[in-house]
């Protein structure tokens, strides 16, 4: 029997990167708030150095709810289903801002006009005929402020390129205008980022230290980051990774009007006769709640989203919330970021200590920062070398056909190697596709009985173009440094990712978009929707600084429109 | 470049072409003291036995041969391309075949006789070979091919199948090769 | 089984890895294990420490693969030494737990392979010929050899290597990386909380810390 509790005026869906932003603005603009997450708080006593428990055993101390709903995917609707061991993303309060990379980057101002530039510069027939992409609702300058906003509110480090007009080549100065600094310098270069820098410079491109959520220097009290080379898929020992479990959740608890819910397994959200949502039914050790709410804000990350609006179905929806048109679960994409280069050096590159986000970036070759009239595709891939090996993963390096891959040949290779290779982070533009979806697997179900997501996707000839295209910049840019061999991997398929996108896109179009312009329901006027499930576009760079910046944008509006949204 | 030159050049390239057309390979004798052709492989040479190299030996080689490449593969298997046994090279063009059990070892040198060898990178993904290992059901065909080759090239060690075969392309003055089955019975229920 | 002479060659090499471990054992902090030197060494090999999942025949089958894969030999100590077997026969009791059966059914197959493919147990073959059978589970030979692994022995294998290399370069909490000997050959210079922008110049050697993150009071144990 579900145990109804008392209502409030909104409630979020997951305590992570989103939900975790939008509670701060709700709260303190005098609203009463719950957020159902269904991790639990971790500290910074549970994040040890230990590669075993954070890489290997994916935090074993944590709740394994992601774990158990790992989705399905296939690369065509005919093609074998697999499904991975494992989740890319994880459950507690901070969400996967607890163990992410913390790159903080502000979309291009391009990555909102896809469509009207492209067809501006090079013509329509440019954009490829199968692909569902379309211009954002609005552009850059309508998000900068709240970019902005997240950037100081949080803590984010990094180096403006272009303040207000002006450019500064120590930036990105293919950054869209900002209106003021980062909060905090850049983490620092290393020994190895500086070579590299140099050798870009040597290319004539223009690298520059890429902007992170984490801090460079004390900040709001908090420490600053201690390089320790442990924050890859780790969590920060002394909070210097600004994640909204030290930044945005404990502020808006401090207003005395956000409560955190954890342990909280949501599994539908409740619709009344009138076909607006009415609260969210959620499970705590075996026991049903129903927490009413006059405005839901759905924020866990995309496949959970999707998946929560298909499982909540009702006689005013009966393909799943906001599901009237059949577009949830459509426009789905996933950032390309397989197509790897690894090099090998002749000497030590003392990468042993370091993080993700300590390196050097070029974005001559994201976006449409150059020219594409001779080229045959649309979109870039943003070049990111950084500081970050860790012995488990060291022993398991490429040996470039050097050795075999264990007895004492290999031996003999990794005593001289193991410290002498690094591989690139190359995140390309991806576009959505008619044909890759999100639904509900048929077959496969959580341990509650229901079903998981299943994935439908692949990459088309843009992806790949764009693949081989970054693979040659990014092996110029390294054999510039001094590599003397480079392994060049495949581009693989659109499994579970940690970049997804759309499922629920924004739009005013109703009839090919599943929120509106401020991330509200077409269909359902109380229900936002918050994170990457909104996002049209990937760009070329990491998706949290943005959706963070919608996250705090939808909240604002519904603290300005609360009457019309809530009542 | 004066006419003459040219004329030389153009003359020389003709002369070339036409040696190539002209000159179709030989064909090697290739037999095995261990393996008959068109019998079933033992199993030492074989993924169900101590999966050693089985000897080879070959004749009818050209006067201009100067190395000798071997590869193994297998047409039988459900691939577009046949699976890759083995890929071995510069083997020395003053031998007369490939003893029992070449090193998997590459800190181990090649035997005298064929001292120079290198192998290249089979299916299996590694320099060595590995011997038949076929799914149970039907018998497989083995194809040991050997080519002679009129030059020393300079050829790294690991080369695919067809990175060798590319570079030796043009090359080859002499090819033969031996055909053996090995079967796998089904798994019976454990 | 280790023979006398296999002793006799680790001995030999961890007393020429001794000359050069003054360093690290001068950063070592009171109390904890010094770097891999021979009586360590021997206590680690033989008698091994108490098993908590696997049965002796396991373990020292398992042994004798680990061996093979991340050799001791001049250069220094392997796996063997690192105690990849302990890691694994710990993790099997526990978070492990699943795989349980999987190394069960895998061991007894790799040993009726060797008894069919080489005609002996894997121990009393030779190095070699020890090699070329594991190469042959590695690739996937051995799979329909009647010797019943479930599946591919491509992923027995995959599942051992990635155990065994946990087991020699993860964290000593867990069992393995006994004297710190995986770190040791990778060049790792240990677990720091705070790493200077010294620590990270190219060139730089930063004097290995052999601890393990949880010989701080700085975190709970998983």
């Amino acid at each position: 029997m579900a145990q109804t509790l008392k209502g409030a005026d909104v409630v979020i869906i997951g305590l992570g990167a989103a939900g975790g932003i939008a509670c701060l603005p709700l709260a303190e603009a005098g609203l009463e708030v719950v957020g159902l997450e269904a991790g639990t708080w971790l500290t910074r006593r549970d994040f040890a150095p230990d590669e075993i428990r954070n890489n290997v055993r994916d935090w074993p101390q944590a709740v394994q709810k992601a774990n158990h709903e790992v989705p399905t995917h296939r690369a065509n609707a005919s093609a074998p289903t697999t499904r991975a061991a494992s989740h890319p993303m994880m459950n507690g309060v901070g969400g996967t801002t607890l163990h992410y990379w913390a790159q903080s980057w502000r979309l291009n101002p391009w990555d909102f006009k896809v469509v009207s530039e492209t067809t501006r510069r090079y013509g329509r027939a440019r954009i490829p005929a199968e692909s569902t992409v379309e211009d954002w609702p609005f552009g850059y300058e309508e998000l900068e402020p709240y970019y902005d906003k997240v950037e100081w509110e949080t803590g984010v480090s990094g180096k403006a390129g272009n303040l207000k007009g002006e450019l500064d080549l120590r930036g990105n100065v293919f950054e869209g205008p900002r209106q003021r600094e980062y909060p905090m310098p850049p983490l620092r270069g290393t020994g190895f980022t500086d070579l590299m820098a140099a050798a870009a410079r040597g290319l004539g491109w223009r690298p520059f230290p890429g902007p992170a959520q984490i801090n460079s220097r004390t900040f709001q009290d908090r420490s600053p980051c201690m390089y320790h080379g442990y924050c890859n898929r780790g969590g920060c020992h002394v909070d210097a990774k600004n994640g909204t479990n030290v930044t945005t959740i404990p502020r808006a608890q401090k207003t005395g009007r956000f409560r955190v819910v954890t342990r909280a397994h949501v599994t539908t959200i409740d619709v009344d006769a009138r076909g607006r949502v009415s609260g969210v039914r959620y499970v705590t050790d075996g026991q049903e709640f129903v927490q009413p709410a006059r405005v839901v804000l759905l924020g866990a990350y995309v496949y959970e989203n999707v998946r929560l609006l298909l499982l909540s179905k009702s006689k005013a929806f009966p393909d799943g919330l906001s599901n009237n048109h059949g577009q949830v679960g459509r426009h789905y994409l996933s950032h390309a970021t397989g197509a790897s280069v690894t090099a090998l050096f002749p000497f030590d590159l003392n990468t042993w200590y370091g993080l993700p986000a300590q390196g050097v970036a070029v974005d001559d070759w994201a976006d449409d920062n150059f020219d594409h009239a001779g080229l045959d595709f649309i979109g870039g891939g943003n070049l990111w070398i950084y500081s970050d090996r860790r012995p488990i993963q060291a022993a398991n390096m490429n040996t470039f056909g050097r050795a075999p891959g264990w007895g004492a040949q290999w031996k003999a290779f990794i005593r001289q190697s193991a410290d002498r290779a690094n591989t690139a982070y190359l995140q390309k533009t991806t576009l959505p596709y008619e044909a890759n979806y999100l639904d509900l697997d048929p077959e496969v179900r959580d341990p509650l009985g229901f079903p998981v997501l299943r994935i439908t996707a692949d990459y088309r000839d843009n992806e790949r173009r764009i693949a081989a295209f970054i693979q040659d910049k990014m092996e110029a840019w390294y054999r510039a440094a001094g590599a003397i061999d480079i392994v060049r991997g495949p581009l693989g398929t659109m499994g579970p990712n940690t970049h997804a996108y759309g499922g629920t896109r924004m739009g005013d179009n109703p009839e090919t978009n599943v929120v509106d312009r401020w991330g509200f329901s077409h269909e359902v006027p109380n229900l936002g929707i918050l994170g990457g499930s909104v996002m049209g576009t990937s760009g070329a760079h990491n998706p949290t600084l943005t959706l963070q910046a919608l996250a705090w944008r939808t909240a604002d509006h519904l603290v300005r429109s609360w009457k019309s949204i809530a009542e | 470049m004066n006419r003459r030159h040219l004329l030389l050049v153009v003359v020389g390239t003709l002369a070339v072409v036409l040696a190539g057309e002209a000159r179709a390979p030989q064909s090697l004798i290739v037999t095995s003291p261990a393996i008959k052709a068109g019998e079933t492989i033992p199993r030492d040479y074989t993924a169900d036995g101590r999966n050693i190299s089985p000897p080879l030996q070959w004749s009818g080689a050209p006067a201009s041969t100067r190395e000798f490449a071997v590869i193994c593969d297998d047409p039988d298997v459900p691939m577009p391309q046949p699976f890759v046994h083995w890929v071995i090279y510069k083997i020395p063009g003053t031998a007369t075949g490939l003893p029992e059990n070449i090193p998997i070892d590459p800190a181990t040198p090649m035997p005298a006789e064929i001292a120079g060898a290198v192998q290249g990178t089979s299916g299996f993904r590694r320099p060595i070979y590995r011997g038949p290992a076929p799914p149970p059901g039907k018998p497989h065909h083995y194809h040991f091919r050997v080519y002679a080759i009129d030059a020393v090239l300079d050829l790294k060690p690991g080369l695919t199948k067809r990175e060798l075969l590319e570079a030796i392309q043009g090359h080859i003055v002499g090819e033969g090769e031996l055909v053996a089955i090995y079967e796998r019975k089904p798994a019976p229920q454990p | 089984m280790i023979s006398r002479r296999d002793l006799l060659k680790v001995a030999g090499a961890a007393a020429a890895g001794a000359a050069t471990a003054g360093a690290e054992r001068a950063a070592l902090p009171a109390g904890a294990a010094p770097a891999a030197h021979p009586e360590s060494l021997h206590e680690q090999s033989s008698p091994r420490r108490p098993l908590e999942a696997l049965t002796a025949d396991e373990a020292d089958l398992l042994t004798a693969i680990v061996a093979r894969l991340i050799p001791s030999d001049p250069s220094g100590p392997g796996a063997v030494e690192a105690g990849a077997v302990t890691y694994i026969d710990r993790s099997l009791a526990g978070p492990l737990s699943s795989s349980r059966e999987a190394y069960r059914r895998g061991l007894a197959a790799l040993e009726r392979y060797a008894t069919l493919s080489r005609g002996q147990p894997f121990r009393e073959l030779s190095p070699t010929d020890q090699d070329s059978l594991l190469i042959d589970v590695e690739t996937g030979g051995a799979t329909a050899s009647g010797a019943g692994f479930d599946g591919s022995s491509a992923a027995f294998f995959a599942m051992l290597k990635a155990h065994t290399w946990q087991g020699t370069f993860g964290d000593p909490y867990y069992g393995g990386n006994q004297g710190f000997v995986g770190w040791a050959m990778l060049g790792y210079p240990g677990v720091r909380t705070a790493v200077t922008p010294d620590d990270q110049r190219l060139g730089a050697r930063p004097v290995p810390l052999r601890r393990s993150a949880y010989d701080t009071d700085l975190f709970n144990k998983a």
